[in-house]
């Protein structure tokens, strides 16, 4: 496992010229370039070993993947895992009253709130879920999730716990999991970004450290496509600028380019550079056709709620999603906010979920009908959970929850994932996870594992230590595997 | 603790009975190597558990290992190898003991049980294997790797575990080695490792290739033609003088600092605002930055720089009323650096995220040393205890953060003071007129409730705690949309608050104190008066401040061997005092550590920093992560020269610009990028480590940006001041961006071309908020210390360079600036050529360029661009938090109603908009983009 081998500043130097290497193979666009640096380019790839291919190139697993793809749909705020997916009947039966819980910060006078939703239990598998859930209730998408319930976070504050979650490090200067799975697999088309991360208008809170690389190579940075506007910043050229004209500009770009290269016969990084011109020529047409969804059929528009107005943004990003992963996107991770309810709790979480429930059971449904969910990975999840009690404000009762650490909910489905079972367990009233704990690095460790990653064998030389997405390394939970 | 150890072996040498030399020798060596390997291999099964004895043989006494088992045989005979039945035995000759194959013994471990046998197998009592232990721990250097001595671990195994010497480099005294005289250091150094690799140096670059590295490495900006013409002149007369010349007046540039304090900003992590989710704005820290730019132009001796920035405070206390330096304060800021925000975060925990974050920013900024590692437990790698990481910690322990008062230096530049508070003041007036209709409108329903009521009108502070049903509903007359407003607002004032305090002589700092009480980053004040206190700090094991462990004094790292200057009064316990442990009272404690930092004689200091110097002159360090020295950090490739640079740095005075000369005079420096052995070279050594040629750099992103403003004639040069705001793309600038409970105000670019022209440092660095094109081109995250930035060519950089509308606005001035100093076409793309790579086009290029510029002029005739037009007001849309419900309001944008945009596609004729095209293409090009 070459690749994975704890890399060095030289190790490094090895794949930047590998990646050089590869455009050699690709010939077409690069126009004509010394011979003798060619044949030094193998001589160099033959001496190190490494692979002949871009950094985004298509690796092999470390072991037998369960699934090829992720998308992870982020629920930005902390979902209230009782008034989802985890009911607590000694919550409305102690509602409204005093509560001693001294684990939130707030002070002062707290009061238990009991969920505002009744719970079915759905599906063959009788798995549990608030009656807003009117789509995933279906047992045809009911049967496929995992609700795993024992996952610990550790910060109560939003931007610390959703980089906790999306990058493994509370301090937010890490690698996230897109970029590390992105790092281990590469990504299957070279046309597209091999991680796709789509928001709302506003980004959440901490903004791209989110889904940024951290320390790993730039090639494995998150690429955002934007929901209105341009998808990717300056994606286009300016209106006045055709495509024609700018395959005029590219090509006279790589004459003078060739004339510096023939000064320049030792410099490793000019042909990958030209390259990446390329790579954009060719996203330029390939982004705006992913985004397009136009060409699909009216019942798909329809599945997804793409024709009512509070599901259309969501499902939309959550068919685009669909349509990344068939093209071969590796990491797709979709953010939904609003769920922060301090107050005003049934209002709040049932508009919330009532704009994703439809399309995540579209997406869930979907995958299904072309087969494309054994080999993909769909998570569903907050930074943290919300607590069983909260404060007045202003002197009121006001019906929420605070922020809560240790306990959440999140549902997994598809790509190896044990479907129609609840894993873990909260105690009576939802305060803290008691069966099953995992902390959230043992939930990272388990997706790389289903990638077919080791955690511990997938690190990156940074800061003098081997880093890895679990920070000291963590283990696999195997009950929420199939 | 070795101090202990050392009393306790005296004691137990002195009451110990004569024993000859050899007989010791063969106690010893029992206790170090025959006991080990029986308790390894043999204890298991004949002794350890008393229940069940092997064969009835037990061996953990002297007594029954010579008696043997149930055989009845004698196991061992003192003094006589060929009898008793052990020895055959583990030989397997007889009986196969360790009786499995992968236990067997080595020939070693035979002949050493052998030995002992033949020696008379003799069995030291307890205290005397304790004292031959703690000897051997005690002998420094062995086969096995060296000692380090540290304050200790929280095991002896951690305390006495042994380095391998290479790894600990760093930790150890730096040496000069002999040089002949005249000789340049770099090159002497850099040619005996080649030598060694049996390879030569490259030959000597082109003078425009010189020029060019050397303007962009000194300054970050390209020469101009003049001045690429001037010194390829002075060069054909005298290539020494002519180099040296350059270097020096390049170093006496006002933009030497510019370039230089950037590259150490990237280690200090600079940005104007606090992070996390309010992004509080670090209203004063624009002073800071100039700080650093003044420290480099005017070649402050490195060691000051540290104590400045980690102790000026107290520095500043010690100076006398009329004669303080506010340039010590503003020096503090350093340590303001971090991202940090105590909400929703106790104060015990906030306060922890503060020092840890100082903690470790202090360890990684001056002694290349990752202190992070230690928070919990001792250092993996490297011979730092816990206890050490914590007597740093309490070292900050007092430390806190306030906006404290500082008069401003003539030498700051306090333009756009008026203009900029102006707007400002707009902008919190529009937010604060909402604040107040709507609090009208609540308040007005409030008093009709109480009139309603029959009560009379309670203020809303002083009604907040009254029980519900003697006062109003709380959001009584607002609606949804009415609250989700006086929320946004009310935020908006505060911003608006914050940004006002940027033109009060203010500075971000800190003071010494207990812990305050509460802590909000919005707003942070000395208090009148400090309490005295006694500041009592722990080692929190696991790094869990709920788990305070021992007690700890403030201290530096012990295993340097340097101790702390002056040394204190206080003992420890009542017996001899810590070298390494600072005294307790809570003002010093900094400067001590800054001092000892800053002391000719820490190993750690001039090697880190010089390192870094060189890294940014070659583009690679000498040891390869700046950041981390330690065990773990990639080895220096030239140890020697790494070495001699240092101690000739702190030899002479830390300054900074003889460094660069020093470097910069060499041959090494003067390479080509190029070598006639290439091939070869690139096997044997791909890192280039042995620095056979001179290494490639593409340009850093505020090279790109600074350089285009250089070449189209569009910089400013003047220094200092005010963060400016240059246009980013402008979907980012006005797209909302969340904060706690609000979205932060749009980003609105300066209104005047020369403000927005300034260079990039100047730049108003947020850090919720990157400029898209500066981070497409890896301008590093400023959460965390960047000790190399990535330079990884990827299509996002393509798609700005070419699409985005700043390049194009960049791509029109160049071309009106070559319109405007050239007349035909033939000489605008010759000039083109010489601004942009500082050399003339070549025949083909030239006659390429004309017949590509000529097309463009022919399509540009068929298109017509639209004009662009800039928002002066915005909708913006938001979920309030509580109530679930969507809101909008609108922000206005009053920058824009008189604003002096760049000239535009729409604003010029086709042939400039072709000539246009060539810039683009130029900027977007290999030759601009990379340095030889």
């Amino acid at each position: 496992m070459n690749q994975f081998s704890p890399q060095s500043f030289l190790a490094q130097r090895h794949a930047e010229i590998s990646r050089r290497n590869f455009l050699y193979g690709l010939g077409a666009s690069l126009g004509s370039l010394a011979l003798t640096d060619l044949l030094a380019a193998d001589q160099i790839a033959a001496a190190s070993g490494a692979d002949e291919a871009g950094p985004l190139a298509p690796k092999p697993a470390m072991t037998t993947p369960r699934a090829k793809n992720v998308i992870m749909l982020f629920m930005e705020g902390g979902p209230g895992h009782m008034d989802t997916f985890d009911p607590k009947p000694e919550l409305n039966r102690l509602h409204k009253t005093e509560s001693k819980s001294t684990r939130s910060l707030a002070n002062g006078f707290k009061f238990f709130v009991g969920s505002p939703f009744k719970f079915n239990k759905v599906g063959q598998s009788g798995i549990e879920m608030c009656d807003q859930w009117k789509y995933l209730a279906n047992p045809a998408v009911a049967d496929e999730l995992c609700n795993f319930r024992g996952c610990t976070a550790e910060s109560l504050n939003h931007p610390e716990a959703l980089f906790q979650m999306n990058t493994g490090s509370r301090l937010g200067s890490d690698p996230s999991v897109g970029s590390w799975a992105t790092y281990g697999l590469g990504s299957e088309n070279q046309n597209l970004p091999g991680y796709v991360v789509m928001t709302e208008l506003a980004m959440p809170q901490g903004g791209s450290t989110n889904w940024s690389n951290g320390f790993l190579p730039a090639h494995f940075q998150g690429t955002r496509l934007r929901p209105e506007g341009s998808p990717i910043l300056d994606l286009k050229s300016p209106e006045f600028k055709s495509r024609a004209h700018q395959r005029a500009f590219l090509d006279q770009l790589s004459f003078l380019n060739e004339q510096h290269a023939k000064k320049h016969p030792s410099h490793q990084d000019l042909a990958a550079r030209m390259e990446s011109y390329e790579l954009a020529y060719r996203m330029q047409t390939e982004v705006p056709g992913v985004i397009d969804i136009g060409a699909e059929p009216e019942y798909i528009h329809e599945m997804y709620g793409l024709n009512e107005k509070e599901t259309a943004a969501f499902g939309r990003q959550c068919l685009m999603a669909r349509r990344l992963v068939e093209k071969g996107v590796r990491f797709v991770q979709i953010f939904s906010g609003g769920w922060d309810s301090h107050d005003y709790l049934e209002r709040g979480h049932s508009a919330r979920i009532k704009s994703v429930d439809k399309p995540m059971a579209a997406l869930i449904l979907d995958l299904k009908s072309r087969g494309m969910l054994d080999d993909t990975l769909v998570i569903w999840t907050g930074e943290f959970g919300r607590t069983p009690d909260n404060n007045k404000r202003g002197g009121v009762y006001s019906i929420g929850r605070g922020h809560n650490a240790d306990a959440m909910t999140m549902l997994l489905a598809g790509g190896g994932v044990k479907g129609g079972t609840i894993v873990g367990g909260t105690n009576e009233i939802g305060s803290e996870a008691v069966d099953c704990v995992h902390p959230i690095r043992d939930l990272h460790v388990t997706l790389l594992h289903l990638l077919g990653l080791d955690d511990n064998k997938l690190t990156y030389l940074h800061a003098g230590r081997y880093k890895q997405l679990s920070q000291f390394g963590g283990e696999v939970i195997k009950e929420i595997i199939a | 603790m070795m101090r202990v150890i050392c009393v306790a072996l005296i004691v137990a040498l002195f009451f110990t009975p004569q024993t000859s030399l050899a007989d010791e020798k063969a106690e010893r060596q029992f206790t170090l190597k025959v006991l080990p390997i029986l308790t390894e291999k043999c204890f298991g099964c004949h002794g350890n558990d008393a229940d069940d004895i092997k064969g009835d043989y037990s061996m953990l006494t002297r007594e029954l290992l010579l008696k043997g088992g149930e055989t009845g045989d004698e196991a061992v005979v003192p003094g006589k190898h060929n009898e008793g039945t052990l020895l055959p035995a583990i030989a397997w000759e007889d009986m196969e003991m360790p009786p499995k194959q992968t236990d067997r013994l080595t020939k070693e471990q035979i002949e050493l049980i052998r030995d002992w046998v033949v020696n008379g197998a003799p069995w030291p009592s307890e205290q005397k294997q304790k004292t031959y232990r703690d000897e051997a721990k005690l002998e420094m250097s062995t086969d096995e790797g060296d000692i380090m001595i540290t304050s200790g671990g929280t095991s002896d195994d951690w305390t006495y575990r042994r380095y391998k010497p290479e790894d600990m480099w760093a930790f150890r005294p730096m040496k000069k080695v002999e040089l002949a005289a005249g000789q340049n250091p770099v090159d002497a150094l850099i040619d005996q490792k080649l030598g060694e690799a049996g390879a030569t140096a490259a030959s000597e670059a082109d003078p425009l290739t010189l020029v060019r590295r050397a303007t962009f490495d000194l300054i970050g900006l390209p020469p101009t033609p003049e001045e690429v013409k001037q010194f390829k002149l002075t060069w054909n007369a005298d290539p020494d003088m002519a180099w040296s010349e350059l270097i020096d007046r390049l170093l006496e540039s006002p933009h030497y600092g510019e370039r230089w304090a950037q590259h150490y900003l990237d280690a200090a992590r600079y940005a104007d605002t606090a992070g996390y989710s309010n992004d509080y704005e670090r209203s004063n820290m624009w002073r800071y930055r100039d700080y650093v730019i003044r420290a480099f132009n005017k070649d402050k001796p490195y060691d000051e720089f540290i104590i400045e920035q980690i102790a000026g405070d107290e520095l500043w206390e010690q100076q006398s009323e009329g004669e303080k330096n506010p340039e010590l304060l503003i020096a503090t800021s350093f340590l303001r650096m971090g991202a940090w925000d105590p909400a929703m975060v106790k104060v015990p925990q906030a306060r922890q995220m503060y020092v840890d974050d100082v903690v470790n920013s202090v360890g990684q900024t001056f002694l290349s040393t990752t202190m992070r590692c230690c928070k919990c437990h001792d250092h993996k790698f490297d011979p730092i205890p816990i206890k050490d990481y914590y007597r740093m910690y309490a070292a900050f322990a007092a430390t806190q953060l306030a906006e404290r008062p500082a008069p401003f230096l003539p030498e700051e530049n306090l333009e756009r003071f008026d203009t900029q508070k102006k707007q400002v003041k707009l902008l919190h007036k529009f937010a604060k007129d909402r604040v107040d209709r709507l609090v009208t409108k609540r308040e007005n329903a409030a008093k009709k409730w109480y009139k309603e009521n029959g009560k009379e009108y309670v203020t809303h502070n002083d009604r907040k705690n009254l029980p519900d049903e003697e006062k109003p509903p709380r959001h009584v007359g607002l609606d949804a949309t009415d609250q989700g407003r006086l929320k946004v607002r009310e935020q908006d004032v505060w911003v608006w608050n914050r940004r006002l305090e940027r033109y009060q002589p203010m500075v971000q700092s800190v003071y010494n104190g207990p812990d305050p009480g509460y802590l909000n980053a919005r707003k942070m004040r000395m208090p009148g008066q400090i309490k005295k206190t006694e500041m009592v700090s722990f080692i929190f094991n696991g790094g869990a401040v709920e788990a305070p462990g021992d007690k700890v004094q403030p201290g530096v790292i012990s295993a340097l061997g340097l101790p702390v200057e002056p040394k204190t009064e206080t003992k420890q316990n009542g017996s001899e005092k810590d070298p390494y442990v600072i005294g307790s009272d809570i003002n010093g404690r900094r400067l001590a550590v800054a001092k000892w930092i800053a002391n000719p004689k820490n190993p750690l200091t001039a090697r880190s920093f010089v390192n870094r110097i060189w890294q940014h002159h070659f583009g690679k360090p000498l040891a390869g992560n700046p950041n981390s020295f330690g065990a773990k950090g990639a080895k220096p490739t030239h140890p020697k020269l790494l070495d001699w640079l240092s101690v000739d740095f702190v030899e002479n005075g830390w300054t900074i610009k003889r460094l660069h000369k020093q470097i910069m005079m060499s041959k090494a420096y003067r390479q080509t990028s190029e070598h006639p052995e290439m091939k070869s070279l690139l096997v044997k050594d791909p890192d280039n480590d042995l620095l056979a040629y001179f290494p490639t750099k593409r340009l850093t992103a505020e090279e790109i940006r600074d350089a285009m403003l250089r070449v189209t004639g569009e910089l400013n040069p003047n220094g200092g001041g005010l963060p400016v705001m240059p246009e980013i793309n402008m979907e980012v600038a006005l797209q909302p961006r969340m904060i706690q409970f609000s979205i932060a105000p749009a980003y609105l670019p300066s209104r005047e071309p020369e403000v927005r022209n300034r260079r990039s440092i100047y730049a108003y660095r947020v850090r919720g908020q990157a400029d898209p094109f500066l981070e497409a081109f890896n301008q590093p995250n400023p959460n965390d210390s960047c000790e190399v930035r990535d330079v990884a060519a990827v299509s996002p950089q393509a798609f700005t360079l070419m699409n985005s509308d700043l390049m194009g606005d960049r791509a029109i001035a160049f071309a009106l600036r070559l319109q405007k100093e050239n007349d035909s076409l033939g000489s605008q793309i010759h000039s083109a050529f010489e601004l942009a790579f500082g050399r003339e086009p070549s025949e083909k290029e030239a006659e390429k360029t004309i017949e590509y510029v000529k097309s463009m002029q022919d399509y540009h005739q068929s298109v017509e661009p639209k004009p662009v037009t800039y928002p002066t007001q915005i909708t913006r849309s938001l979920v309030e938090e509580f109530t679930g419900k969507p809101f909008e309001y609108e922000e206005i944008l009053p920058v824009f109603e008189d604003y002096i945009a760049d000239k535009k596609a729409a604003d010029v004729d086709a042939d400039t908009r072709a000539l246009a095209d060539l810039c683009l293409m130029l900027f977007n090009s290999n030759e601009f983009m990379y340095l030889y």
